[in-house]
């Protein structure tokens, strides 16, 4: 009986011990919390990005949060506030959203900063969908050697529907010009109904496809983008004109804009096979 | 408590009825209690099962508010507005509602900042508290009126962390109570209209004494009033129904059963009373089998009662008749007798007529019964009979009364067409023939006739005594056997007739100390003294004393004999005992032939035998009487004489057969009569045949006294007779027996007593 309290022990303890929680208060009163995973120290960090309203517990990005732990890689999974305090569940599309991309891009840094105080000085961003614009968006604009890579699942910029996105983006400044704090609703993404602030849905509908490219384009570090051929999500051609800027890509085929089913282990595959190709690459 | 004799079968069937019908109503009584008693219980099941109802209602509208608030507090957007409550009031107003966290619009929800201090205000009409009560334990619900509605407020707290560690904020609930728990579609028992809360004005009253306060009715159960409707119908049908059968039931067992046995039954009574009706309804069938086998068998049995009644009265007319008919002789009989002479008398008193009563007695008719044997007596008696109803007028009726004695009564006659009648019937009797019988002898017959005038018939009811009187008067020796009452039996009627002297007789011979004894000497000769003493009974009756000659034919008709001679010998005994008389008095007891015959006579003689040590005693039988016993007549006499007793005949020489008796007799002494002794103061050939037989009999052995001796002429030829004693009033007269002792005492004192 001993002999097998003991056996449970040593098959616990060590799974505790390589997971934690972390928070951090992104804003005065709007603590964000990240989940931890501890790999090898030899191999890089990577900070795992959700999608859009999402949380760290999406099964994509947790999924492959666990794969690549069990990999040996530190992840941390993080879970945008989005202005929320402790924010624990996909926010609905019909809430007051007063975030913005620079919020997002705030906390990514936040996180950024939390891995490498941590000791990680070789961080691999990756992210999910909305999330991999996020951390385009943050990398654009927060240039880190740190960072050695960025691997971009289903990659889609702010779509807005059938919008005019300038007309969009007119009606928004005038909204902010004249410091109207009505709450706006706009398709944004998969929401319909999407209800922010101007401010924030502005910094959304900014990034759209062109910007985005410009955006990979220039990236400083390695990229790699990971999409599936039956992405319902990606406007028609995305894929043709990602290819036809050549940027590292890997399609998956078959795989939806979830890379659910059968397609988690080729997201985790290829993110894999990236990793430890970059990796084997930085030790030459 | 006393029961009826007997209670008709209606009223069995009434009874029946009325204790079913009680039976029936205790039933129904029963049921409906017992239906009440189901319906109280299923009212209470009900009642409990609202109340459960409700509380379930209640408790879950608690914990759906609770859930509610539980939602709301850990819902990222509640945390969102507490920290940035700019578009709070989209979120109160518009987000919670459109993400479902709460139902509907009813139902408001606030939220407070960690003072307390509600984010901002509500609207008007759905107003909620600007600050949280004080003190009280979150969470927390409770309730208050306000305006008259009723408010469940349920206040919570809001943290920041899942492990509540850091306060963020409070949220409140605010819904109407009752609509929110009425509508709710769980409530099927209780009755929503009379579900109440009542609140004072300000009261604050915790959801957890919620339910204490929580009015309500339970609906009525529509199984239940159907149940109870249906089990109502249902008495009432089968009691109507039973009520009906009864009456039926009534009805037809009056028609099947009552009617029946009541015509049944009247008929067995009319039949009981004799009254047969040829329509019956006993010739209309029956229903019931059983009954018509009785009305059958009744029928039946009326058709052979009826044959039988008939042959019964023809068979009762027979016995009537032959109860009337002498079965020997074919003359009417006693009954007979009786009714007609009943009958007649009543017809007298509207027709009034002389009336003659005839009495027929056959002479000797014993002696001849024991010489020829009965069945020549009876035949005797046919010829007397055929003889006297050929005498007799055509409508006249023979009755033959018993023995050989018979009657008739002729209406419309005279004493002397009676007379002649009775002629008439002994001429044509002397007419018949007997020796066919072997029987040579003379067979005569006595007639004592009665006679009463047609304005006399108060005394119609005493000619049949009348007659026996003169029959008995015309029985005796010398008569012409036949006696006319009043004209032939002037004595006997002064004796006989009285009815006086015969309740005398009886008087006496059922109370001791009536029949006194007198004595009169009897004198031996020569010398004329007192030998011995007669003993000659009287009757002390009122003072007076009755004769001999005026009870001795009544002991004799009515063969009083032997009771007669017991009195005379216990007075004998009673007077001897006394001692009286001189010791060596001898006293000569008359007895009757017949006497001598019986048992208990000859027992009270063998008692009375032990005073002849004392007082010879001598026993004189009469010899006019008739023994028919000859042989046990000698067997008690020798008896007798072996306790010396003397056997003395009486009154020889008036009787029947003298010399038959004096030889198969064992006579001592013979006592001439009176008349024979009358014969000696003549002189002419009797007396001399008298003396002569006198003589004979004292050379024979016999001792002779010589009775009635009233003369001296009579009484010195019986001396010269050589005659051993002498009887007579010549010589001393019957006396008391107290006189007798005197006239001892007086001799014994040296006076004569010579006579």
């Amino acid at each position: 009986m001993r002999l097998y309290l003991l056996c449970l022990l040593m098959s616990v303890f060590p799974v505790a011990a390589h997971a934690a929680i972390v928070q951090q208060e992104m804003r005065p009163g709007i603590p964000a919390n990240a989940e931890y995973l501890i790999g090898q120290r030899s191999k890089p960090a990577v900070l795992l990005l959700h999608g859009f309203l999402q949380t760290r517990e999406f099964p994509t990005v947790a999924t492959l949060a666990r794969g690549l732990q069990d990999a040996g890689y530190t992840v941390l999974l993080p879970t945008l506030s989005l202005n929320i305090p402790n924010r624990m569940q996909s926010l609905a599309c019909e809430a007051a959203h007063k975030h913005s991309m620079d919020d997002d891009v705030a906390e990514i840094g936040r996180w950024v900063d939390w891995l490498k105080s941590h000791g990680h000085h070789s961080i691999v961003l990756i992210g999910h969908s909305f999330g991999s614009l996020q951390l385009l968006a943050y990398l654009s604009t927060h240039p880190d050697p740190a960072i050695k890579a960025f691997i971009g699942a289903s990659l889609v910029e702010a779509q807005i529907g059938t919008t005019s996105r300038q007309a969009l983006i007119a009606q928004l400044e005038a909204h902010i010009q004249n410091k109207q704090r009505t709450l706006v609703t706009q398709s944004l993404s998969f929401c319909r109904k999407y209800t922010s602030t101007p401010e924030g849905l502005l910094s959304y509908v900014r990034w759209d496809q062109p910007r985005l490219l410009t955006t990979l384009k220039q990236m400083p570090t390695s990229v790699q983008l990971i999409m599936g051929d039956a992405d319902g999500m990606l406007g028609q051609g995305w894929l043709k004109v990602l290819q036809h800027i050549q940027i590292p890509m890997v399609i998956v085929h078959g795989g939806s804009h979830f890379m659910d089913g059968e397609h988690e282990f080729d997201l985790l595959d290829h993110t894999l096979k990236f990793l430890e190709a970059h990796q084997q690459g930085s030790s030459r | 408590m006393k029961w009826p004799d007997a209670i008709s079968i209606k009223q069995i069937a009434l009874a029946f009825i009325t204790g079913l019908m009680v039976l029936m109503s205790l039933i129904g009584g029963f049921a409906a209690y017992q239906t009440r008693e189901v319906t109280r219980s299923l009212e209470q099941h009900n009642q409990n099962a609202a109340a459960s109802e409700l509380t379930s209602a209640v408790q879950r509208l608690l914990r759906q508010t609770d859930d509610q608030a539980a939602n709301l507090a850990g819902w990222d957007e509640t945390r969102q507005q507490l920290v940035l409550p700019e578009y709070y009031s989209y979120w109160r107003d518009q987000r919670v509602y459109e993400s479902g966290m709460l139902p509907s619009r009813f139902v408001r929800v606030a939220l407070y900042a960690p003072s307390g201090l509600l984010l901002a205000p509500s609207p008007a009409k759905n107003s909620l508290p600007a600050r949280l009560p004080a003190g009280i334990s979150l969470p927390s619900s409770w309730l208050v009126d306000e305006a008259g509605t009723t408010v469940l407020y349920h206040a919570f707290p809001v943290y920041i962390d899942e492990r509540h560690q850091t306060l963020l904020g409070y949220g409140m609930i605010r819904l109407d109570f009752m609509p929110a728990l009425l509508q709710q579609e769980a409530l099927h028992f209780a009755d929503k209209a009379s579900v109440k809360l009542t609140l004072k004005p300000g009261e604050n009253l915790p959801a957890t004494k919620l339910l204490s306060r929580l009015a309500f009715n339970a609906l009525p159960d529509p199984d239940r009033l159907r149940f109870q409707s249906i089990l109502s119908r249902t008495l009432l049908a089968l009691f109507v129904l039973l009520m009906a059968m009864s009456l039926l039931g009534f009805v037809v067992y009056n028609r099947l059963l009552v009617g029946p046995l009541r015509r049944l039954s009247q008929d067995i009574d009319a039949m009981q009373h004799g009254r047969f009706s040829p329509h019956s309804s006993r010739s209309q069938a029956m229903r019931i089998s059983e009954l018509e086998n009785v009305r059958r068998s009744l029928y039946d049995y009326q058709l052979q009662l009826r044959e039988l009644h008939g042959s019964l009265e023809h068979q009762n007319r027979e016995f009537h008749s032959q109860a009337r008919q002498d079965a020997l002789t074919g003359c009417h009989n006693r009954r007979a007798y009786e009714e007609d002479w009943e009958k007649f008398r009543i017809e007298l008193k509207n027709a009034p007529q002389g009336v003659a009563f005839l009495l027929f007695d056959c002479d000797r008719f014993k002696t001849i019964n024991d010489t020829y044997g009965h069945a020549k007596g009876d035949r005797v008696l046919s010829i007397i009979s055929d003889a006297l109803v050929m005498a007799l007028r055509a409508n006249d009726r023979l009755y033959r009364l018993g023995g050989d004695e018979f009657a008739t009564f002729l209406s419309r006659t005279t004493p002397a067409q009676a007379k002649q009648i009775a002629q008439r019937c002994q001429s044509l009797l002397d007419a018949s023939v007997f020796s066919d019988l072997g029987i040579n002898e003379p067979v005569g017959i006595s007639i004592g006739i009665a006679f009463c005038a047609a304005d006399q018939l108060e005394h119609i009811n005493d000619l049949p005594k009348q007659a026996d009187i003169a029959m008995y008067t015309a029985k005796q020796p010398g008569r012409t056997r036949i006696a006319l009452y009043g004209e032939d039996t002037e004595r006997a009627s002064q004796t006989l007739v009285a009815s006086r002297e015969t309740s005398a007789l009886f008087q006496a011979l059922a109370s001791p100390g009536m029949i006194e004894m007198h004595y009169q000497s009897i004198h031996a000769l020569p010398g004329r003294k007192v030998d011995y003493y007669e003993a000659l009974a009287r009757i002390r009756y009122h003072n007076d004393l009755i004769m001999p000659d005026a009870f001795l034919p009544v002991v004799s008709s009515r063969r009083l004999e032997a009771g007669f001679d017991l009195a005379v010998l216990n007075q004998v005994d009673a007077d001897l005992s006394s001692q009286q008389l001189p010791p060596g008095i001898g006293v000569s007891i008359n007895l009757s032939a017949q006497s001598i015959s019986h048992p208990e006579i000859v027992s009270q003689l063998l008692e009375l035998s032990r005073h002849n040590a004392r007082h010879p005693l001598m026993l004189e039988i009469t010899e006019t009487s008739l023994i028919t016993q000859m042989a046990e007549v000698r067997t008690y006499l020798d008896l007798l004489r072996t306790v010396n007793y003397r056997i003395a005949m009486d009154d020889f020489g008036t009787g029947y057969s003298p010399l038959r008796y004096l030889v198969d007799l064992p006579v001592d002494v013979v006592k001439f009569d009176i008349s024979l002794v009358n014969k000696l103061g003549q002189d002419n050939r009797a007396s001399q045949v008298v003396a002569d037989f006198a003589r004979m009999m004292s050379d024979a052995g016999y001792s002779l006294v010589a009775e009635g001796v009233e003369t001296d002429t009579i009484l010195r030829k019986v001396e010269s007779l050589g005659i051993a004693h002498v009887q007579g009033y010549l010589l001393s007269r019957p006396m008391p027996l107290a006189e007798v002792a005197a006239r001892f005492d007086d001799q014994n004192a040296g006076v004569d007593c010579a006579v």
